[in-house]
């Protein structure tokens, strides 16, 4: 019997693993919910085993999923992105039922969920990381250590609650008088709100680059990276478009930080792959934000620039295999865009447009574009998930060349049906900022003429406009 | 003989025209849209025509003018100055040559003098030669137009209109033009424009001869119609009296009220030792040959009643009017009416009128007048506002006698000698606030008007915003073919549509299936170069009131209207409300004003009262019965 792995996920990434299973000549089994019985997952995949009516519940069911892995005998589940990728959990269930989970150990995606654990594990290695204080002492003496703090990194500084989270219990202190003034509210304000009055300091990185580094961890603990993404334009810190490599033309800086990223890695004991996240000032200072312990979203980019798999990588090296391939074998070549082309209105504030029909998809094709998507003409999108659709990535020998490909590529695209961020993007495509490769994470706030398009705007479908209205009106109205 | 280029001035033209050697056509391509298709002739087909016509040598292509310029915005969707532009480029060497209607311009209602200027500055960048008219033949109306043109280097070319009776006489004819004479100079062609196609091939002989005999030097064109299938005819008189250049129109396109065949005309004349001076023949061929598969796309516009009307000599409705008259009387039901109307009460009109010269806006005063008093019961018993107006002298004096003194009173009431007092005489419209219009029209597009759009604004306000407010939402749709921009029905399931547009690039429309969805929402699918797109439409309003309403009858209107439920006696557009609902109105006070065929009538309320209900409102189109609103009597 051929080694079956369960696929613990839906959407592009499902597929995007599946081809990878079927192409090492393993099975794949798909999982889903109801509302995804249409989906195209359940269609390519080996087997397909029935969770629930879902939504959302059944994908997040680790019992329900170990089940299925069992039933169908799978040797390995890979969890994708999302859902419970990053479910320490979920590793540790399927360490106790002797199935091979893709992804690091329980522990090291423990002690890397946990912030303060994570800091801690970073600081001990060296790594840089946006400066902060420790707990502010009582009274003046925690005011003066704030003053100091606030002297020697500049302000704006954070003022945050250490129990406050999602957003909550941080206030944005923009001089020393502020600091004075704020340090005793924010100590009530937090007492109220997390029965805890503990406040920290931590400097803000204004309009900081989004760089992350790639890395793969075998089991002897060879660990190499792959390079760079930048992942700056985002709205509302979700990942709209990636770049590989980032554009920062001080190659021994990314080198460094490229090492940095190993050393983290190697710091918390990675295994597999893995995503090391920086934030990059003005001053093209790096700090460390996260390591995400999956495979991510736009690992695509990373590929393209590579020629390595990452997701056969994964799971060679979660079966037991050696990295293939050394620090030296590395090399990067040209540039890959991906833009994450989603079922939503960037005019109506990125509304997802789930429910709708795909009536029509009509995607580009010929060199150096790759697309991992899901849907189909006729594909009804389910409301209940997440409004991607399609990740199309370009590559190109030069920067100029990719951006010719995406413009290219998005021209060429359509999908009729929901509204899709493809004319947003084209827009992007044109951008003379995002041209000459100029951008950061506020690219979208300064940039708001981007949101501006017709997408019925061009003159042969204006044409067809009066053309359907005759149709309709069985003569033309505006002839009678 | 050397060919007149577009270009020359006007004094170098008119000098070759002295000189010419046999004579000059003019294709009267605009005229043959009026007459015979309702204008619809879209300049998709012109422009298969051009090469062809720029090849046939022609004096000028008479493109604009006459009522082509409204009905270019209005329902062929085209910008008139960019179908000017789009010609010259296809075609360099042939003059253009318009139609103006003088102080009306291209409109039916004088223009202020400024606006009059501005708008023939801008069209004089296109267009070559002027024919200019005045329907009273009152010269002063025609003297802006004049001037301008001849500010902008083009050619004037100045006409009398002609009819026929015993007023209108050679000795009548040539003091007008003197008249006009005196006025331009003599750098003109003069026009014999008898847009009726009346007279016997002598009496155009005679009157040729009578100007030639008079004015040796003056370059004579003569513009007919074929409406009694003899145009031709008087055409040849015309040449051999010494005419210098006759209107004709390419052959395959040839209908009933339009002008005659072109090559028609060259083999007559040629028979005859007359040469037409500077055409080509395979050209003209061509031409028709070209453009002939066109027609049938156009048959929904051509005349209801098919054959030649020589009783158009007894009515003496321009060719221009003859269709659109047509087309509301079978509209409006009251074909069978024609013949009373037509060959007894139009000629009794006219001549208690005054026997002027039946062409716009004054064709549409008689008509009007003569429909009214023949469905109405009571002779001028409903006059109309632009009937009001003629009384009152405000479009010019009457050229030959004033009407009778009953039909002012009719019209004007029973103390009309102190109306006409008060209020007649040749309107010295005030100018209009150019720039405060510009204003307005910025407002209400969104964007500064270019010139050429502010001309089309001034010209028709409503109607220009629409169109470009049309064009905007549909493109530059001169470009669709008669095939589909006058498509009659719906397109078959998988008909594939091609063509290219305003830029050069070549398009594939591919008709897909129409759903309907549970609320009436049509979606119709179509494949645009291979890219599935779907247009959606509100289901239409029911059809209630309308169609209903039709069938009350004449009586039953009138009664209605003395119970103060004022309904439309016609079928028109509502062009005006003049009320508020709650107002008090008195019996005889103006209601609205409806608009059909161009004239505007007033609508009077028959009782005292106060308005309660107003069920319709300024645009609406409106049949006979239709409700307008109704009066309370305040008992």
């Amino acid at each position: 019997m051929k080694t079956k792995i369960l696929v613990a996920n839906r959407g592009e990434i499902a597929i995007r693993l599946i081809r990878a299973i079927q192409e090492l000549n393993y099975e794949a089994v798909a999982i889903y919910e109801s509302p995804d019985k249409d989906s195209r997952h359940i269609r390519i995949a080996n087997e397909a085993i029935w969770l629930g009516n879902g939504p959302r519940c059944d994908y997040l069911n680790i019992n329900k999923i170990i089940k299925a892995a069992k039933k169908s005998g799978a040797k390995a589940i890979h969890p994708g992105y999302g859902f419970l990728a990053e479910n320490p959990d979920f590793a540790k269930a399927c360490e106790e039922n002797d199935i091979i989970f893709i992804g690091p150990s329980s522990t090291v995606i423990t002690n890397l969920g946990n912030k303060v654990i994570a800091r801690q594990i970073m600081a001990d290695a060296g790594i840089p990381m946006v400066p902060g204080s420790d707990n502010l002492a009582q009274g003046e003496e925690g005011v003066q250590t704030a003053l100091d703090f606030g002297e020697k990194y500049e302000y704006p500084i954070m003022l945050k609650a250490t129990c406050g989270g999602g957003g909550r219990g941080i206030r944005l202190i923009e001089n020393a008088e502020q600091m004075r003034e704020e340090i005793p509210i924010a100590r009530a304000e937090a007492k109220a709100a997390f029965n805890d009055d503990r406040v920290y300091l931590e400097k803000v990185v204004i309009e900081p680059k989004h760089v992350e580094v790639q890395v793969m961890a075998d089991k002897e603990g060879t660990t190499i990276h792959l390079g760079t993404r930048d992942c700056s334009i985002q709205r509302r810190n979700q990942k709209l478009i990636e770049i590989a490599p980032s554009m920062i033309g001080d190659k021994k800086l990314l080198d460094t930080i490229c090492a940095t990223a190993v050393k983290a890695a190697k710091a918390a004991n990675y295994f597999n792959a893995g995503t090391v996240e920086f934030l990059i000032d003005k001053n093209f200072n790096y700090y460390f934000m996260e390591i995400n312990t999956r495979v991510q979203v736009e690992h695509t980019v990373t590929e393209m620039v590579t020629g390595i798999d990452i997701v056969r990588t994964q799971i060679k090296l979660a079966l037991g295999k050696k990295l293939a391939f050394s620090q030296d074998d590395i090399k990067l070549r040209g540039h890959a865009i991906e833009m994450r082309i989603n079922a939503e209105d960037p005019q109506a504030d990125f509304m997802p447009e789930g429910g709708k029909t795909v009536t029509v998809y009509r995607s580009p094709g010929g060199y150096g574009v790759r697309l991992d998507g899901f849907v189909y003409q006729g594909f009804t999108i389910p409301e209940v998930y997440d409004s991607l659709l399609v990740k199309m990535t370009v590559h190109g020998f030069s920067w100029n060349e990719t951006v010719d490909r995406l413009r290219r590529c998005l021209t060429n695209f359509v999908i009729s049906g929901p509204k899709t961020t493809i004319p947003f993007y084209l827009n992007i495509a044109k951008d003379k900022d995002f041209i000459e490769g100029d951008f950061d994470t506020s690219y979208l706030d300064k940039h708001p003429d981007l949101f501006t398009y017709d997408d019925n705007a061009n003159e042969a479908s204006k044409l067809a406009n009066l053309i359907a209205e005759i149709h309709h009106r069985e003569h033309n109205p505006y002839a009678a | 003989m050397e060919r007149i280029v577009q270009g020359t001035s006007p004094a170098e033209v008119i000098r070759q025209l002295q000189h010419t050697d046999g004579y000059h056509i003019t294709n009267t391509a605009r005229d043959l849209s009026q007459s015979d298709f309702k204008n619809r002739i879209l300049l998709h087909t012109d422009l298969l025509a051009a090469d062809a016509r720029e090849r046939a040598g022609y004096f000028s292509l008479e493109i604009t003018g006459g009522a082509s310029v409204h009905v270019d915005i209005l329902r062929k969707q085209v910008d008139p100055f960019l179908k000017l532009e789009i010609l010259r480029d296809k075609m360099p060497t042939t003059m253009f040559q318009t139609l103006c209607r003088g102080v009306n311009l291209f409109g039916y209602r004088p223009y202020p003098q400024n606006v009059i200027r501005f708008t023939v500055k801008e069209f004089a960048k296109y267009v070559d030669v002027w024919r200019t008219f005045d329907f009273m033949n009152y010269i002063p109306n025609m003297q802006a137009v004049f001037e301008e043109v001849g500010k902008a280097g083009k050619i004037n070319e100045p006409c009398i209109c002609f009819s026929t009776g015993p007023e209108h006489t050679d000795a009548y004819y040539l003091t007008k033009v003197q008249e006009i004479l005196d006025v331009t100079g003599t750098d003109i062609i003069l026009c014999i424009k008898n847009h009726g196609g009346l007279g016997t091939p002598g009496r155009i002989g005679q009157l040729v001869d009578a100007i030639r005999q008079k004015h040796p030097d003056l370059p004579i064109h003569y513009h007919g119609h074929n409406t009694d299938g003899n145009d031709v005819g008087r055409i040849v008189a015309a040449v051999q009296n010494g005419a210098t250049i006759v209107d004709a129109a390419d052959a395959s396109f040839t209908g009933y009220y339009g002008p005659a065949p072109i090559l028609t005309v060259i083999q007559t004349l040629k028979d005859l030792g007359y040469n037409a001076a500077t055409v080509d023949e395979d050209a003209v061929i061509e031409t028709s040959e070209v453009i002939r598969d066109e027609r049938q796309h156009y048959e929904a516009f051509e005349s209801q009643i098919k054959g030649f009307q020589p009783t158009v000599q007894i009515h003496k409705l321009p060719g221009g009017a003859m269709g659109s008259s047509l087309e509301q009387a079978s509209k409006g039901g009251f074909l069978d009416k024609m013949p009373d109307i037509l060959h007894k009460e139009l000629p009794r009109v006219q001549k208690e009128l005054g026997n002027y010269w039946s062409v716009t806006p004054g064709s549409q005063i008689l008509w009007t007048t003569a429909v009214s008093n023949v469905q109405g019961g009571e002779r001028y018993g409903n006059p109309s506002g632009d009937l009001r107006n003629l009384l009152l002298g405000k479009y010019g004096p009457f050229p030959f006698y004033d009407p009778e003194d009953w039909i002012f009173e009719k019209v004007l009431g029973t103390d009309w000698k102190k109306v006409l007092k008060e209020e007649g005489g040749v309107e010295d419209i005030e100018d209009m606030d150019i720039s405060k219009e510009k204003e307005t029209l910025t407002d209400r597009i969104g964007e500064e008007p270019t010139d050429q759009q502010l001309v089309l604004y001034l010209q028709h306000p409503n109607d220009a915003v629409e169109f470009f407010k049309f064009e905007s939402k549909f493109g530059k749709v001169y470009v669709l073919p008669p095939s589909i921009f006058l498509h009659q029905g719906g397109f078959e399931p998988g008909e594939t549509l091609q063509f290219t547009d305003h830029t050069g690039k070549e398009h594939i429309v591919e008709v897909g299936p129409s759903n309907v969805d549970e609320e009436g929402l049509t979606s119709v699918y179509l494949n645009v170069d291979h890219h599935q797109r779907v247009y959606d439409f509100e289901p239409d309003l029911p059809e209630g009131a309308t169609a209903k309403a039709a069938v009350i009858s004449k009586e039953e209107i009138l009664d209605l209207a003395k119970a103060g439920d004022a309904r439309a006696t016609f079928a028109g557009n509502i062009c005006e409300i003049s009320v508020e609902e709650g107002q008090e109105v008195s019996a005889g006070d103006k209601i609205a004003v409806m608009e059909a065929m161009k004239m505007q009538t007033p609508i009077c309320v028959e009782i005292d009262g106060i308005v309660t209900a107003i069920s319709a409102k300024v645009g609406d189109s409106l049949q006979p019965g239709d409700k307008i609103l109704k009066v309370d009597s305040d008992e």
